[in-house]
């Protein structure tokens, strides 16, 4: 447990020195308070293009503004938060096989699957962590500025968005214990979220796929039930541990 | 006792045959030169023993336990110092040697004495600053320190002096030295005199073996001598030693070298004196490991 440990205070103190830490949160601070501020300038811009528009004889008429509309905008972007995430820290081991600091911690007698654990720990916490912060900005900025209530299944429709980025959190893991180049890792994890969606396209399959969790505009106007997202949440789940699980004996095996 | 052996070692990288057969042992409390040229198979063969390299055959034993690739038990008795040791950059020195301390299990008051006598010992022991603005030579000191952390029974350096200038190479021969009363010394290299400053055995690679391995002193007896040098003082005295003895090599105007007993030079000492020649010098060529290497390698 103490290397594991050690290890892990590593990862932290890597983050927090090289400043991947000060960027993670600013990247979501960044993104929790443009959601809201969106929903607030929407009527305003609007108002600032409607003369333009009428001469294209579109009529601006009262745009009503209110929590939804901030809650729309938040899951529109935190995909790009997302994929920020992932460019940060894509190269959390091929770093390390390129710099070959690796092989001196391995020689002192760590558990090759210790190394893919800690990072594992590290990279879902930061997860948590920033889209936890990027959550509660958002929501503070809407109980403050509207209501939140008018937004039906909020909490699960944020839980399963979690889950998705838990999801291509654990695809970087496993590309990463197989390639030794971030580039590489990036473009599959890419490809795999790409099929998943391809995977939504065929209409009897498309519940299980792990692309439905980032669909959570209809569970927030009620036209879906939470039952409808159980399936997928199964498949994700199952799959986020097989991409771990994966990753341990190919770690095991890798030529360093 | 042997710390290391290696049997019958071999790796294929695509065609290319590094290891053919690779037989090896290291008795305790040695300073072990392991030479070859470069591209000869150090490393590999290193990297081997770290189980960081699938072999295609063969087996290598660590303090009579075998190493299985991927997994890193027999690691516990070793200390690895590689040609280029990369640290984590934002971590000072200490902490990092208490990163290493606690991954291999040592409890809290050890890491922190072991770390400061060790750092005092590569003379590290006041640097405060993080391991990115080290230079070369500090790096590879600090290697040195890590690598002797958990108090190994082999300590495996790879070319440690390669990339150093006079001073740090002199600077990492001495720590290496101090630390044969701890631990048994492997190290590779290319630069022979290294290895006739410190070791007290060698072996040399070549074509995917041990072309031949010994103490130095063995090494060197293994040829009593190189030969003679002759010098003449003027061109046509050499010319006619030459056509009377045809085994005589010229290596200049003047200058002739012959290897072989000394039957042979005793014969070539009377033609001289009774023919009254005129001689520069006659000398011995000591062996050296530099001619050794040579012969073993071309």
């Amino acid at each position: 447990m103490k290397p594991l440990l050690s290890f892990l205070k590593k990862e932290y103190l890597e983050v927090a020195r090289t400043g991947k830490l000060i960027i993670l949160m600013l990247l979501f601070v960044l993104f929790g308070m443009m959601n809201p501020a969106i929903a607030k300038l929407t009527p305003w811009m609007m108002e600032m293009l409607s003369d333009a528009m009428a001469e294209s004889g579109l009529l601006v008429t009262n745009i009503q503004v209110d929590a939804m509309t901030s809650w729309t905008q938040f899951f529109k972007n935190i995909p790009m938060a997302l994929i920020a995430y992932v460019l940060i820290f894509s190269d959390i081991f091929t770093k390390e096989y390129k710099s070959g600091t690796l092989l001196l911690v391995l020689t002192k007698g760590l558990p090759r699957y210790k190394i893919v654990l800690a990072k594992t720990v590290l990279l879902l916490s930061a997860w948590t962590f920033g889209y936890g912060l990027c959550f509660a900005i958002t929501y503070g900025y809407n109980a403050y500025f509207w209501d939140n209530d008018i937004a039906q299944n909020l909490f699960f429709s944020i839980a399963i968005w979690w889950l998705f980025g838990v999801w291509v959190i654990c695809l970087i893991i496993m590309f990463s214990s197989l390639l030794q180049n971030n580039t590489e890792v990036i473009l599959c994890a890419g490809g795999t979220v790409l099929l998943s969606y391809l995977w939504g396209v065929i209409p009897k399959a498309k519940a299980y796929s792990p692309a439905v969790l980032m669909d959570a505009g209809s569970l927030l106007i009620g036209a879906e039930g939470t039952g409808a997202y159980i399936k997928a949440v199964v498949v994700a789940t199952a799959l986020c541990i097989v991409c771990v699980a994966v990753s341990i004996p190919v770690i095991n095996k890798k030529q360093l | 006792m042997d710390v290391l052996t290696i049997q019958n070692l071999k790796k294929k990288f695509g065609s290319k045959e590094v290891l053919c057969g690779l037989d090896l042992s290291v008795p305790e409390h040695s300073i072990f030169g392991f030479i070859g040229k470069n591209g000869a198979g150090k490393t590999t063969t290193m990297k081997a023993i770290l189980g960081f390299l699938r072999s295609d055959s063969g087996e290598i034993h660590v303090m009579g336990e075998k190493v299985h690739f991927g997994q890193t038990g027999t690691n516990r008795y070793i200390g690895y110092l590689p040609d280029v040791p990369e640290f984590y950059s934002y971590m000072t020195p200490t902490e990092y040697l208490t990163l290493c301390g606690e991954v291999c299990g040592m409890n809290k008051a050890d890491i922190a004495a072991r770390s400061k006598e060790l750092l005092d010992l590569v003379g590290l022991g006041q640097e405060c600053r993080r391991i990115k603005g080290f230079s070369r030579g500090m790096k590879q000191r600090l290697g040195i320190a890590q690598a002797l952390l958990n108090r190994p029974k082999l300590l495996i350096c790879d070319e440690p002096t390669s990339a150093l200038d006079p001073a740090g190479r002199k600077e990492i021969l001495d720590i290496l030295l101090a630390a044969r009363q701890q631990t048994t010394v492997l190290f590779s290299t290319h630069i022979l005199s290294d290895v006739e400053r410190i070791c007290t055995e060698a072996a040399f690679l070549h074509n995917g073996k041990i072309a031949m391995q010994g103490t130095i002193a063995q090494l060197r007896n293994k040829r009593a001598s190189d030969g003679f040098i002759i010098e003449t003082e003027k061109k046509g005295a050499a010319d006619t030693l030459i056509k009377a003895f045809g085994d005589l090599k010229r290596t200049e105007q003047t200058v002739l070298v012959f290897h072989g007993g000394e039957d042979r030079f005793f014969s070539i000492m009377q033609y001289v004196a009774e023919n009254r020649m005129s001689i520069q010098r006659m000398e011995r060529i000591e062996p050296t490991l530099e001619s050794l290497f040579l012969e073993v390698t071309t």
